[in-house]
């Protein structure tokens, strides 16, 4: 009953998730049509949401394999640059942006350092959960 | 019923009882009941007895309860078996007589019983049906001697053997298995369709392969002499352009080993004359060449294979053809490269292979000239030369690229094979001598190799001679954009490649090809590191596509699906070099293996690798990567 119940929830999950892709994908479309000067069937939209829900969800299944892997419980850039490895270009670009996210929180760490100790020790906490999802965005 | 019965016997006991029954209109009434039985069984073949008689013991058993047991259809069907003739369905007289003298003298012998016993009439029946399965059992035999006798009075004529012979071996051949009547002689039914052996193909091939290679040869002749009358300039012109018209894929090492077999036995005499006369064969050059490159597509001499492709570049360089297969292009690379220098030579033979594709004959073959003369003096002339004389000696460049050399080099390197006679007009310009075209081949390609840089690795040495190449040219950069980047990324992960790679990154649509790395064997001395890529054996890759496929395959598609093994093979080598690096090891594990598979998707979560591991491996291998209990708390393989 409650894994039931447990799983009717997940299920409406996986459905809100899916029409946030999917609206996420229409507005992209637009954009691209918009800048191209074509359009874009409601189908090919779906077509394109369904598609890169299933692919999000192969994926999430791949970093995770590649993190235990590791030995490790946490997924970073690493397993992601190891994702992206089938693609040259992909896995040059991904591997610049991490370069200069790494560089960046970097230097902001040791700013906020010399600052203060203390006080931005906290910060610099929270200034690397962004970076790790901004990461995450570029991956997705 | 006995009269009528007698009436139908007596009606029977003539030659067709169809006849007599249809024909009797008393019986008729009698015999109705009987007549759809006769008529249909009539029907079934033989005219003369049919199964009626099967059902007529059935109506009449009942009648005559007391003569059953004397007239079980065993009984009857054993004297008919005994007394009756076997009939043949042929209307031959002499079988016709038979049946109905045999017919004849039965029924009057049941008549005379048919009175006493009821089921004699039924007899008669029962012996036409059982006759009529005698007649078809007994059919071959009859049906043969028939035939034979037939058939000699037929074909008297055409016989020009003695009726005998011709009896005897028809008899023979009956004798010996021809199930067929007769008339089914005319019939294939049973005759094996000729076979269709591919032996053939493959001949026709080394047919029109030799033909080519006479063609190569008359070629080489018109490249020597074009080559001897220019100075510094190859006139490839004819040759780049066949072979850049060739279009087919990975017509390199298939043109090269082939022109370097058909080569070598013809050039050492003809180089030299043949070069007299040049400008003049550029189209027939152009043509055989073509046809040449068309039709190799044997890797027999793989190792000759980046020396030919040199040929070919310099050659299709100097054409300035504006047609090249991808293929081509390495060549024309590889040829010029080692016409010119080693180093700047490759990358102008790259350039210039990429340009040729998209410029004018004009162009080229000035660029090509420009490039010649100016590497004339500061090319590894010695060591083309060195090479065609069968002698290792790097040092040896310092012979002129002049005419004085011309001609050896020219000839040796003609015969290295170029697949066009390409590489003879290339070689022609800086070499002299004649030389077995291996030797050639390979001498100037490690010569060049070893002169470019003893230091870098064949592959470094070719992407940096086609970076420097693409830069150089500036005409070049639109096709050599493609190799470069090509060579770049074939290079990142793979800085130990073999010579090949050059040609492979000229030329995006070719895979690498590890083949050419045997072109250049062993170094004479220089410090070459030249490492050979290993392969797997061709033969197994054969063996196991072939036996999956279970249809003949063409030596073209073992290529191809070698070259895509070979790809696959170098992919899933890296995922898992990464794999284990990923893991901070420096050893490739199990682990990382089942990871590739799950990534491939072989491996799910419903299809654990131990599931696949049973499915697909011997127990030997299975024994080593399942644990297996056994008595005594044994653990195999022990943990």
């Amino acid at each position: 009953g409650s894994e039931a119940a447990g799983g009717e929830q997940r299920e409406l999950l996986i459905q809100r998730l899916r029409a946030a892709v999917h609206y996420t994908t229409g507005a992209l479309a637009q954009d691209v049509a918009e800048d191209k000067g074509v359009l874009f069937s409601k189908q090919t939209v779906a077509a394109i949401s369904e598609i890169t829900f299933r692919q999000a969800e192969n994926f999430a299944r791949d970093l995770e394999m590649f993190a235990r892997h590791a030995k490790r419980s946490t997924i970073t850039s690493e397993d992601v640059k190891l994702l992206a490895r089938r693609s040259n270009s992909l896995l040059k670009y991904i591997t610049q942006k991490s370069d200069e996210l790494a560089s960046s929180n970097m230097e902001q760490k040791e700013k906020k350092k010399k600052k203060s100790s203390a006080a931005k020790g906290r910060k610099t906490e929270e200034n690397e959960t962004p970076v790790t999802e901004s990461e995450d965005s570029n991956m997705a | 019923m006995d009269g009528r019965v007698g009436l139908r016997a007596s009606r029977r006991a003539a030659p067709t009882p169809r006849v007599a029954v249809r024909s009797s209109p008393r019986q008729r009434a009698r015999v109705r009941e009987q007549e759809p039985v006769v008529s249909a069984m009539s029907g079934s073949g033989l005219g003369k007895e049919n199964k009626a008689g099967s059902s007529t013991p059935l109506r009449h058993r009942p009648n005559a309860f007391s003569e059953l047991d004397n007239a079980t259809p065993r009984v009857m069907l054993r004297k008919i078996i005994q007394n009756q003739p076997q009939v043949s369905p042929l209307a031959l007289q002499t079988v016709q007589l038979e049946e109905t003298e045999d017919a004849r003298p039965e029924p009057p012998s049941q008549r005379t019983s048919s009175t006493v016993e009821l089921q004699l009439p039924d007899l008669v029946p029962e012996d036409a049906s059982v006759t009529t399965f005698r007649m078809t059992r007994k059919r071959k035999k009859l049906s043969i001697s028939e035939f034979e006798r037939a058939a000699d009075k037929r074909l008297p004529q055409n016989q020009a053997h003695s009726t005998l012979d011709s009896t005897l071996v028809r008899s023979l051949r009956m004798s010996v298995g021809s199930v067929m009547a007769p008339d089914t002689v005319e019939k294939r039914g049973l005759l094996r369709r000729p076979q269709n052996h591919k032996a053939i193909d493959i001949a026709a091939f080394e047919g029109g392969v030799e033909q080519n290679m006479l063609q190569i040869k008359a070629q080489d002749y018109l490249v020597d002499l074009q080559t001897s009358s220019m100075t510094g300039t190859t006139t490839i012109r004819t040759d780049a352009e066949v072979v850049l018209n060739n279009t087919e894929l990975f017509v390199e090492p298939q043109l090269g080993e082939q022109n370097l077999l058909a080569v070598e036995p013809q050039l050492s005499d003809s180089k030299t004359s043949a070069q007299r006369s040049n400008t003049s064969y550029p189209a027939h050059e152009k043509a055989r060449l073509e046809g040449l490159v068309s039709r190799v597509s044997t890797d027999e001499r793989r190792t000759l294979r980046f020396s030919e492709k040199d040929l070919i570049t310099d050659h299709e360089h100097v054409d300035g053809i504006t047609q090249k297969t991808p293929a081509k292009e390495g060549e024309d690379e590889q040829d010029h490269s080692q016409q010119n220098d080693p180093m700047e030579q490759f990358s102008e033979s790259e350039e210039m292979a990429g340009t040729t594709e998209h410029h004018a004959d004009a162009e080229y073959s000035e660029h090509s000239e420009k490039k010649l003369s100016r590497k004339a003096v500061s090319q590894l002339t010695a060591a083309q030369d060195a090479g065609v004389e069968m002698e290792m000696t790097p040092s040896e460049g310092g012979v002129a690229e002049g005419t004085e050399h011309q001609d050896s080099p020219k000839a040796e390197l003609q015969m290295a094979g170029s697949p066009g006679g390409h590489s003879p007009a290339s070689y022609s310009l800086k070499k002299s001598g004649a030389k077995p075209l291996k030797e050639a081949v390979e001498q100037t390609g490690e010569i060049e190799r070893g002169t470019i840089t003893g230091v870098l690795d064949a592959a470094e040495e070719e992407a940096t001679d086609d970076e420097s190449d693409i830069e150089d040219h500036e005409s070049e950069e639109i096709s050599m954009k493609t190799p470069m980047f090509v060579h770049a990324a074939a290079y990142r992960p793979h800085p130990v490649l073999s010579p090949p790679h050059p040609v492979k990154s000229a030329s995006p649509e070719l895979p690498p090809q590890p083949v050419r790395a045997k072109p250049v064997p062993k170094s004479s001395g220089a410090a070459q590191r030249k490492t050979r890529e290993p392969e797997i054996a061709s033969s197994l890759i054969k063996q196991i596509f072939s036996h999956y496929v279970k249809t003949p395959v063409t030596r073209d598609a073992y290529k191809i699906v070698e070259k895509c093994s070979e790809r696959y093979f170098k992919q899933i080598s890296s995922d898992l070099e990464a794999y284990s690096q990923h893991a901070g090891r420096k050893t490739v594990e199990m682990a990382d293996v089942e990871l590739l598979m799950r990534r491939q998707g072989l491996v799910t979560d419903k299809m654990p690798l131990h599931v696949l591991v049973e499915r697909h491996l011997p127990l030997e291998y299975r024994k080593l990567l399942i644990p297996i209990a056994v008595s005594g708390n044994k653990v195999i393989p022990c943990k």
